[in-house]
């Protein structure tokens, strides 16, 4: 619906007007006309043709309030909150939809725009319930807000003492947004997010008049990865937090600035916490990475970190179950066991270690002669292997993607590996008209996109020039090639990736633009390769290993038959996950909510997260227990404290203290020139990804396993899929 | 409602000329210099009644054959082909000349409309869309064409077509209206047969389509940008303008959206010329036009008069006058439910065009006349409105879905009388709250007839709460 | 010509209490004469755990803290403290917690070395 063949005629003006504005974004760099000037309350400002009045008033500063205008939605102008007077218009105009025309005059704070937003205010007010007290909004609303703000100073609503208010029955559409339909105001951002941003026409209004109301036309599930955004859309109490509600209020929470761990993209979030816990998790705008939205499982699977919690060291006993014992004991034992191994010991990092506990970790192994250090992802090391960065990451950022003409994914299903990812790919296709082709398992990515099957020599022919696509792909302008991590782990990955190294070189006109994209899976990939960890875990099941050191791997890659039979299992890590379950020796660790701790996105981003609460228990940060490891086992590592540790973080590669930047990766050439000698051929095993569908999306980690709304989530999502109505 | 919605009054003409000029880039200032098309100055003094060689629509009472022989019998279809071989300028120019406004309640003057159309394209189709969603209580106009006389608007559409340029045009009818549109699919049938529509369109090269469309009993798909998002299959919301359905209709083409009548009233403007239509009628308000009476008149009826004819001599000569005399009169609605209503005084000297019911503090709108005799509990007729207002406002926009509603519980109240004195003046604030704040006209078209209940109707509300009061001690 | 003035605003600093190195060594007699008299009556109003004998102890280490000070307005202004001091502990102003912090026997160290804070769970 979004995307009419005639818009494209139309060179993006939708034939819902709405988007206009939206899509003349896109349109800038077509041509420059000159600027306009306008004048906001007298204030002279030089705006370009089709800018709104509201962005006007915005760029010197007077904030119109608003409620269903949302930056980052189409514009429907119904809620009428934005009106404003412009001179010599007879009457006042709604400044979110309507473009400033030269010389006009707008006056934001004239008699004219006062009443008709007080008229407004009124009447929005006529029909909401008075229930703040009980509404979890409160504090947060926009309408108490404003209402202050604009609204009168007292009632006159009569007919509440003969007819009363509006009242609506709640619809249940799911485990995460709770409803509370009467207060819901009609601004319509919600099913605007949902058809443009999430691409689930689930939402949409019923009925006309008075009795118009926001729903999912039948009571249904809201199947969609991105539907705890319409919460934080929700200007009042209507759409709120399921696993929130009644807990906190916003006045009496400590905010944390933090970063996702949950996928690779490293969205950055506001952990909100009160009493040494944690009460939900936000979004934080960044522009570059999540906008200002945030995946379900990244918002709702914090109740995990409360539950399966390792909170004491504990030791295996000789009939095989495992004791709490305090720290002393646990680490002399373990000492004893390490020091007793000599080199012999490997270590496995999982995906939340974050990059401080990895470097304690391989300065460790490696100060006792090991180079045993092993990542549970695999990745090919034909070639440069893990060597040249620009091999392993997301070269072309996660906000480029918009700028891209065709984008050919491998491998891979965005929409749940990184859903963020896969809005911005929604987006480049909705306003950019980007063309996307897939090779893989046919999924369903919110978009249209062309399937080219599932045989990965598809991907040879098109090197080879031997494909409708590959001229599709040539002719592109701006070409992108995101190849999944999981892809990388077959058997013939070195293959794969030599080609697709191969066929990106070949596209890769500017210099600027980089084709070549692989999107991982976990958190702690990119930073581990960076450190220099050994991708996958085939080394550690060769070697005769008498301790094997798992850091938070819980991803089942590997279990006690592939070890041999008296190898000490080291765990630590933060949740009694599938790692623990095997380990002689338990040392609990930190989740990511509960250390200081570097992570690299997918990206080569690298991030910060933030203390938010303490470590439960007598869990400890990770990279402090290796320390007191080595310290007992007499190999003590020279940083005592974080800035120590960064330091040496620095010296390995300094752009994982650069905070915030993505450092770019280069050589893509001698890469693509090295991967020429891979030997292994691309076999006709089809290509196919681990998580297809909504349920397969919510519990994949050790974090997620733990939660009891991501189990609500698979619950609700297999109910949905059986009955009639889906 | 017959776009009787787009009725934006004089309000929006202004703010329309503000924007589409910007919008349109070629637009020149209208009012400045009129051009080639400036009807005639006015030299009549008295109006009506209209000759019957002068009628435009001659089986307006279904008294002869409506298909296409008996329509070819009173004149349609007469030499299409040379009026389309005129040209696009020339139709256009015969009527600004003529100073056709259009009949659908906002009175825009219907060449200049057209013209907009006429700018360079872009390679984009351009659609004529015939509003024929007659849906405003009182108004009967459109379905007597369209029953009676559907070759007239098949043969307009084809003009109004060429003279915009389009590809086709689209009738969008009220889905109650099942006989005027099955009449009307006859009608089209016909024409296609007879070959005056279709490829190659009455062999002047011009191709052109008519398609019919019922719509599904909604007043608000009446206004212009919501009637074209029911077309396009969506829900009947109105859409922002700008972008004007000139710049962005139909589809996401340049389309124009018109009323049955303005459409069936340009073939005969363009045969008998410009200047014979602007004879009729005042100056900016010239033309013959479709009155329809109903309420407390002895007669009811439709009928075709001269414009600027006294409202009184309207209803005298061919409605059979009020029941019980003149004097039995109590107020007039005199454009269709949305207009305010005017009391016995100002009927009697009212004039019947667009700046005569101006003067009178209301507006022509679809010139459908409702009388109310003294018999008339004038609060719950309007009340009743309201009601209608309530139940067909589309919910989108705040002033209209949360306004119209209050309005129609107080209204109710004031019915009893089971109000304070106080809350007329609420009201009449709540209505000034609502008019002009929304997306579309039907905000204002619900404010309009309680605000004229005020004005008029004060003591008579006042004095029902006194009553109410004194009932209640 | 600096030195001249250093030992002239040497000079001219003003006196607290004392003037002279005697006066101020009585002044600290005194108070010790006055908090030993005084000690018996502290443990039986404050009923502290401690016997005379091992406030007396306490006492004499308090004053040799300052053994080495030589200032004489140092040695008044902390004659002056240890008035107020006893000032509070004879009006019983203070609480028994606040005379047995003088014996702060169940205070331990804070970890200074990484490892013992890290068993300790502090940073």
């Amino acid at each position: 619906m979004l995307r009419l063949t005639v818009s494209r005629a139309l060179n993006g003006a939708k034939s819902s007007p709405t988007c206009l504005s939206v899509a003349s974004r896109y349109q800038s760099d077509q041509k420059k006309p000159d600027k306009i000037e306008v004048f906001i309350d007298d204030k002279p400002v030089l705006v370009e043709p089709g800018t709104t009045v509201l962005q006007a008033a915005a760029m010197v500063g007077v904030e119109i309030p608003r409620f269903c205008y949302h930056e980052r939605l189409a514009v429907a102008g119904n809620c009428r909150m934005c009106l404003v007077e412009v001179e010599k218009s007879p009457k006042p105009v709604a400044a979110c939809a309507m473009p400033v025309m030269k010389g006009w005059r707008v006056k934001t704070d004239s008699e004219m725009t006062r009443k008709a937003r007080e008229g407004i205010m009124e009447f929005l007010l006529v029909n909401h319930p008075l229930d703040c007290p009980i509404c979890d909004q409160g504090g947060e609303c926009d309408l108490q807000d404003q209402s202050m703000a604009f609204g009168s100073d007292r009632s006159r609503f009569t007919d509440i003492d003969f007819s009363g208010k509006r009242a609506v029955e709640d619809k249940d559409i799911g485990p995460l947004v709770k409803t509370i339909m009467t207060r819901c105001i009609h601004c319509t951002r919600c099913i605007r997010f949902a058809s443009e941003v999430a691409g689930i026409n689930d939402l949409g209004t019923t009925g006309r008049g008075n009795d118009m109301q926001v729903g999912t036309y039948i009571e249904k599930l809201f199947m969609s990865e991105l539907s705890g955004n319409i919460i934080d859309l929700c200007p009042v109490g209507a759409l709120t937090s399921k696993p929130y509600s009644f807990t906190a209020r916003p006045w009496e929470i400590r905010k944390v600035d933090s970063i996702d761990v949950l996928d690779a993209v490293g969205s950055n979030i506001i952990v909100s916490t009160r009493t040494g816990e944690v009460m939900r998790i936000v979004p934080r705008v960044n522009e570059e990475i999540n906008e200002e939205w945030l995946a379900d499982k990244s918002r709702f699977a914090y109740d995990g970190l409360k539950r399966q919690r390792l909170v004491t060291p504990m030791l295996r006993d000789n009939n095989g179950d495992l004791n709490p014992v305090d720290w002393e004991a646990a680490l002399i034992t373990v000492a004893k066991v390490v020091k007793h191994a000599g080199n012999s010991i490997g270590a496995i990092a999982g995906g939340f270690a974050d990059a401080e506990a990895l470097i304690a970790l391989k300065d460790l192994l490696n100060r006792l002669g090991s180079e045993h250090l092993c990542t549970e992802r695999t990745f090919p090391l034909d070639g440069s292997g893990t060597d040249l960065r620009s091999s392993y990451l997301l070269n072309n950022k996660i906000a480029a993607v918009e700028e891209a003409d065709l984008v050919l994914l491998v491998g891979t299903n965005p929409r749940f590996e990184a859903p963020l990812l896969n809005a911005r790919l929604r987006k480049a296709w909705v306003h950019n008209e980007t063309d996307v082709a897939l090779i893989g398992p046919q999924v369903d990515l919110t978009y249209h996109y062309e399937h080219l099957g599932d045989d990965p020599n598809v991907l040879r022919k098109i090197n080879e020039g031997d494909h409708e696509f590959a001229d599709k792909l040539k002719r592109a302008k701006k070409p992108l090639i995101i190849i999944g991590a999981e892809l990388l782990e077959r058997k013939d990955g070195g293959a794969l990736l030599s080609t697709v190294q191969n066929l990106s070189t070949k596209l890769n006109s500017n210099e600027d633009w980089k084709v070549l994209n692989v999107l991982h899976k976990v958190a702690s990939q990119v930073a581990a390769l960076d450190i220099g960890y050994n991708p996958g875990i085939d080394k550690i099941k060769s070697a005769d290993l008498k301790v094997l050191y798992l850091l938070g791997a819980d991803g089942d890659h590997i279990n006690k038959e592939d070890l041999p039979k008296d190898c000490f299992v080291i765990y630590q890590g933060h949740h009694g996950d599938r790692g623990a379950a095997i380990a002689d020796a338990v040392l609990p660790g930190a989740a990511y909510t509960e250390k200081q701790a570097t992570y690299v996105n997918t990206e080569g981003r690298a991030q910060q997260t933030l203390v938010a609460v303490s470590p439960p228990g007598r869990a400890r940060e990770d990279w402090k227990i290796i320390r007191a490891l080595s310290e007992i086992v007499g190999a003590k590592l020279p940083y005592d404290n974080l800035n120590q540790i960064r330091d040496r973080l620095d010296e390995i590669a300094p752009h994982l203290t650069r905070y915030g930047n993505a450092e770019s990766a280069n050589y893509f050439k001698q890469a693509a020139e090295l991967s020429k000698k891979t030997e292994s051929a691309i076999d006709c095993k089809p290509i196919d990804v681990k998580i297809k569908e909504l349920q397969d999306y919510y519990m994949t980690d050790s974090i997620s396993r733990a939660s009891p709304t991501m189990a609500k989530c698979v619950q609700a999502v297999l109910k949905q899929k059986q009955s009639a109505c889906n | 409602m017959a776009s009787a919605l787009g009725r934006i009054t004089n309000l929006s003409k202004t703010q329309v000329g503000q924007f589409i000029p910007v919008l349109c880039n070629t637009q020149i200032a209208f009012y400045s210099a009129p051009p080639p098309g400036t009807p005639p100055p006015q030299t009549k003094t008295t109006f009506g009644p209209l000759a019957d060689q002068d009628r435009v629509f001659t089986n307006l009472y279904g008294r002869h054959d409506w298909r296409l022989k008996g329509a070819l019998k009173r004149g349609d279809w007469y030499k299409t082909k040379e009026i389309l071989l005129k040209g696009a300028d020339w139709i256009i120019n015969e009527v600004k000349v003529s100073g056709l406004r259009g009949r659908g309640g906002a009175g825009f003057p219907s060449g200049m409309k057209w013209s907009f159309m006429n700018k360079p394209g872009d390679g984009r189709p351009k659609y004529l869309v015939v509003n024929a969603d007659e849906g405003e209580p009182g108004t009967c106009k459109d379905r007597e064409i369209m029953r009676h006389d559907p070759h007239k608007l098949v043969e307009g559409c084809l003009i109004a077509g060429k003279a915009m340029g389009a590809k086709a045009a689209y009738i969008y009818i009220r889905g109650e209206f099942y006989n005027e549109a099955s009449n009307m699919q006859v009608a089209i049938a016909e024409a296609y047969q007879a070959g005056f529509l279709g490829k190659n369109a009455c062999g002047s090269g011009y191709d052109f389509d008519v398609f019919m469309h019922r719509g599904a009993g909604a007043y608000i798909c009446g206004e212009e940008t919501a009637l074209i998002e029911s077309l396009e299959g969506k829900q009947g919301k109105p859409r922002l303008k700008p972008p004007f359905p000139a710049d962005v209709g139909l589809f996401g083409c340049p389309t124009t959206v018109t009323n049955v009548e303005t459409v069936a009233v340009s073939p005969a403007i363009c045969r008998r010329g410009g200047t014979w239509f602007a004879s009729f009628g005042r100056t900016r308000n010239s033309g013959t036009k479709l009155f329809n009476i109903s309420g407390h008149v002895n007669r009811p009826c439709t009928v075709e008069e001269e414009m600027s004819i006294p409202l009184k001599e309207l209803i005298e000569r061919h409605a059979g006058g009020v029941t019980g005399g003149w004097d039995n009169l109590l107020a007039i609605i005199p454009g269709g439910s949305s207009t305010p209503l005017i009391p016995k005084k100002a009927c009697e000297e009212a004039i019947m065009d667009f700046d005569g019911l101006v003067a009178v503090q209301t507006s022509l709108g679809t010139a459908a006349i409702i009388v109310m005799d003294r018999s008339t509990d004038i609060v719950k007729a309007i009340a009743r409105l309201i009601m209608f207002y309530k139940h067909e406002s589309c919910g989108q926009c705040t002033p209209c879905r949360e306004g119209v509603n209050w309005m129609n519980k107080m209204m109710y109240r004031f019915v009893d009388g089971n109000a304070k004195p106080e809350e007329i003046d609420m009201l009449w604030e709540i209505s000034k709250q609502i008019e002009g704040h929304s997306i579309c006209a039907l905000g204002d078209g619900a404010a309009w007839p309680v605000q004229g209940l005020i004005r008029h109707f004060r003591p008579e509300l006042e004095g029902r709460m006194k009553k109410f009061q004194q009932a209640q001690n | 010509m600096t030195s001249q003035a250093v030992r002239k605003t040497l000079k001219e600093v003003k006196p607290i209490l004392s003037l002279n190195r005697d006066e101020a060594r009585r002044r600290v007699l005194n108070l010790y004469k006055t908090w030993y008299r005084q000690l018996p009556y502290i443990v039986q109003t404050y009923d502290i755990p401690v016997s005379v004998d091992k406030c007396k102890k306490k006492l004499r280490e308090e004053f040799t803290k300052y053994s080495e000070s030589n200032d004489i307005r140092l040695v008044d202004m902390l004659v002056i403290k240890g008035q107020m001091e006893l000032k509070e502990v004879v009006n019983v102003w203070k609480q028994k917690g606040h005379i047995m912090a003088y014996f702060k026997d169940t205070v331990e160290p804070k970890p200074k070395d990484f490892l013992s804070k890290f068993l300790n769970g502090k940073d």
